[in-house]
């Protein structure tokens, strides 16, 4: 029998320290889609809750769930994307044993390369990429965005502290985008 | 440009695709009299306002929703956004 393969970080964990920003590859999530089924919102909602004890995540947001292990970060208004704890193997399985026949589940692990931007220059390296005004962003707020182009969510996990999400085989363009940038305010 | 998004507020044109005139969403009745006329003008013909215009644009870059948005064609003022599935529902559309 031959060896199994065993996956790779997109970017081998990368992380760089600038001092006043860094950014570090994350490497311990699993990312699924939920897709609400024609009509089905309210049964959705409600098995959310019943798994997870929060709501559906509104425009801009996120929701968390009352153990904080799971964040649901608003796509469109009948999507939501689930950033879960990584696990090996896929955690589509998982979600869709615990929320049940009530939604449209999608493995996304594979598809994202997650990069956690953080430290007092964090918004002065990103606003330079990115049309948002981060700085009016709420800490809990997800956005979809460009940043260089390319395709990402962002969301603003604390104040100085965000998590941004990218097309990963994009991963090593984004990375550079990001990181270039931040170099230039440092 | 900057689109006031009716569910994320205001999103710069870069994050949009913009697809046209919004009469798109009127799609003929196939089976209706006179539907190849009908598909005829609706594929080929379009008006070309100098002023209020509505047109369909696409957050591509966000959250993937259609929009109709209402502006001028001689000032670049918006006037209105709508979202595309709003529109589309209230003319009866979806059933």
């Amino acid at each position: 029998m031959p060896d199994m393969l065993t996956a790779e970080p997109f970017l081998g964990g990368y992380t760089l320290d600038l001092g006043d920003v860094a950014v570090a590859e994350v490497t311990d999530i699993s990312i699924v889609s939920i897709a609400m089924p024609l009509g089905g919102g309210d049964a959705l909602a409600n098995a959310v809750q019943a798994a997870w004890g929060c709501a559906l995540p509104a425009p801009r947001g996120t929701s968390v769930s009352s153990d904080g292990s799971v964040t649901l970060i608003f796509s469109t208004p009948d999507q939501t994307l689930a950033i879960l704890p990584g696990v090996d193997g896929l955690a589509v399985t998982d979600v869709a044993a615990k929320l049940g026949d009530v939604g449209y589940y999608t493995e996304q692990t594979d598809n994202w390369v997650g990069l956690r931007a953080s430290g007092a220059k964090s918004i002065s390296a990103l606003e330079r990429i990115c049309p948002l005004d981060l700085a009016s962003m709420s800490v809990g707020g997800a956005e979809r965005t460009v940043m260089e182009h390319l395709g990402v969510f962002i969301m603003r996990e604390d104040d100085e502290r965000f998590l941004l999400l990218s097309g990963s085989s994009s991963a090593k363009s984004f990375l550079h985008a990001v990181e270039l940038s931040m170099r230039n305010v440092t | 440009m900057i689109i006031n998004h009716p569910l994320l507020g205001p999103r710069d044109a870069a994050e949009f695709y913009v697809m046209g005139d919004a009469d798109l969403i009127n799609r003929p009745d196939p089976d209706a009299e006179g539907a190849a006329e009908a598909f005829y003008e609706y594929a080929y013909l379009r008006d070309n306002p100098a002023g209020e215009h509505r047109e369909l644009w696409y957050h591509e870059q966000g959250d993937r929703s259609w929009l109709v948005v209402t502006r001028s064609t001689l000032t670049h003022e918006i006037m209105n956004v709508e979202m595309a599935r709003d529109v589309a529902l209230a003319k009866g559309r979806g059933q």
